[in-house]
């Protein structure tokens, strides 16, 4: 178990890749697996992540869910899905390429300069802060 | 939930009552003392989370008696001696093993839910609107019993004996939820109680016998002694007693 109910915290202990196999932990004859757990606070939300529950199958998953990320009403519906079927990309070259690639963010384009031109041809001032 | 009840119209509601509250009260008591030592962490949590649900549906009850008599519900609750809780004999046993505790849950839960469901459409609206409440959590203590006791009957390892044995243990007293209730007949009169206790017994069996045979588990047997089903608490509800009262008898009196 991991995680608070609230926002996504890093679990105390690192976490293996999602797509390594994790450790089976025994309990009894069941064999224990890590499960993640997505929660949504209210209608139309996105779903976060909660944080993760051990569970010997998917329906024991879900209850252990339901009881960690959703018995004090904190949440209308929860994702539950087993960590070895979550995809996990993490591979620098796709994710964090060494060449610059500031001109796909917005930030790339500066407008100020484009912006005063424009207003200086039309005459129109510079639209005051919006007032709070 | 303030003020004061419309008068019911029937007597045998407070006995109703106090037998449900007492009932969820101690399967409350019972569950929360797994509390730090169940079989994994995130069971831990569910256990004593379900625990507190059943102290939740206890006190509401209590609440609700407590207005009826004009008195306190924490003194319904904490202050009487032992002999003086009316809970049905399948919850004396004593906490047990993990299986015990199932196989309790299990035979308690799908009872609870009977007796809630022919309550739910009764005629004192106070305790109609309350059981339709607590209904709508019990069906995940429900879920949560099934599952446990699906894993035990099919483990072939020591789970299902401890599960068999468990049943065995507390078969004969099962039905003790059904127990007549004194003047339980004017309850039935008056609308409030859909069903004599006795045929609830039949609907409930009828339930639980295809999951029980289904798994080949022992089916429980023929009520003992109902007409002392909920009195003749042993020794392990003495000690109970002892635990959950043990703050309350600390310090008489005393606010919070």
């Amino acid at each position: 178990m991991s995680g608070d109910g609230g926002p996504a915290t890093p679990a105390p202990t690192a976490a293996p890749a999602p797509t390594a196999a994790p450790a089976p932990v025994a309990l009894g004859t069941s064999v224990l697996e890590a499960w993640e757990v997505f929660r949504q606070e209210k209608d139309g939300d996105p779903m976060r992540h909660g944080g993760s529950v051990m569970a010997p199958d998917a329906e024991l998953a879900v209850h252990y869910a339901r009881e960690l990320y959703g018995r004090r009403q904190e949440s209308v519906r929860l994702w539950v899905v087993r960590r070895g079927d979550v995809l996990d990309l993490d591979d620098p070259d796709l994710l964090q390429p060494p060449l610059d690639r500031s001109f796909k963010k917005p930030g790339g384009y500066v407008m100020r300069d484009k912006l005063a031109a424009a207003r200086a041809q039309s005459g129109q001032a510079k639209p005051k802060a919006r007032s709070k | 939930m303030t003020g004061t009840v419309a008068a019911p119209p029937t007597t045998g509601l407070a006995d109703l009552l106090l037998s449900m509250a007492d009932d969820e009260f101690v399967i409350g008591f019972s569950d929360s003392e797994w509390t730090g030592i169940a079989p994994l962490l995130e069971e831990d949590v569910a256990m004593s989370s379900i625990a507190q649900d059943e102290l939740g549906h206890a006190a509401a009850l209590y609440g609700l008696l407590a207005r009826l008599a004009g008195t306190d519900p924490d003194a319904i609750a904490y202050d009487r001696e032992p002999d003086a809780y009316r809970h049905c004999r399948l919850l004396d046993h004593g906490r047990g093993d993990w299986a015990m505790t199932i196989a309790r849950r299990f035979l308690y839960d799908s009872a609870d839910s009977v007796r809630l469901d022919a309550l739910a459409g009764g005629g004192w609206a106070p305790l109609a609107e309350l059981v339709g409440k607590i209904r709508r959590e019990e069906r995940y203590h429900r879920m949560h019993a099934t599952a446990w006791l699906d894993r035990l009957a099919r483990d072939d390892g020591e789970g299902r004996p401890r599960l068999i044995a468990a049943l065995e243990t507390l078969g004969p007293d099962a039905a003790t939820v059904f127990a007549p209730l004194p003047d339980e007949p004017a309850l039935v009169e008056a609308g409030i109680l859909e069903a004599p206790m006795l045929d609830l017994e039949v609907r409930w069996r009828t339930a639980i016998e295809p999951v029980l045979i289904e798994h080949r588990l022992p089916l429980p047997p023929p009520m003992r002694q109902p007409d002392r089903a909920r009195l003749d608490h042993g020794q392990p509800f003495r000690w109970l007693w002892g635990e959950f009262t043990s703050v309350r008898r600390a310090d008489p009196g005393a606010t919070w």
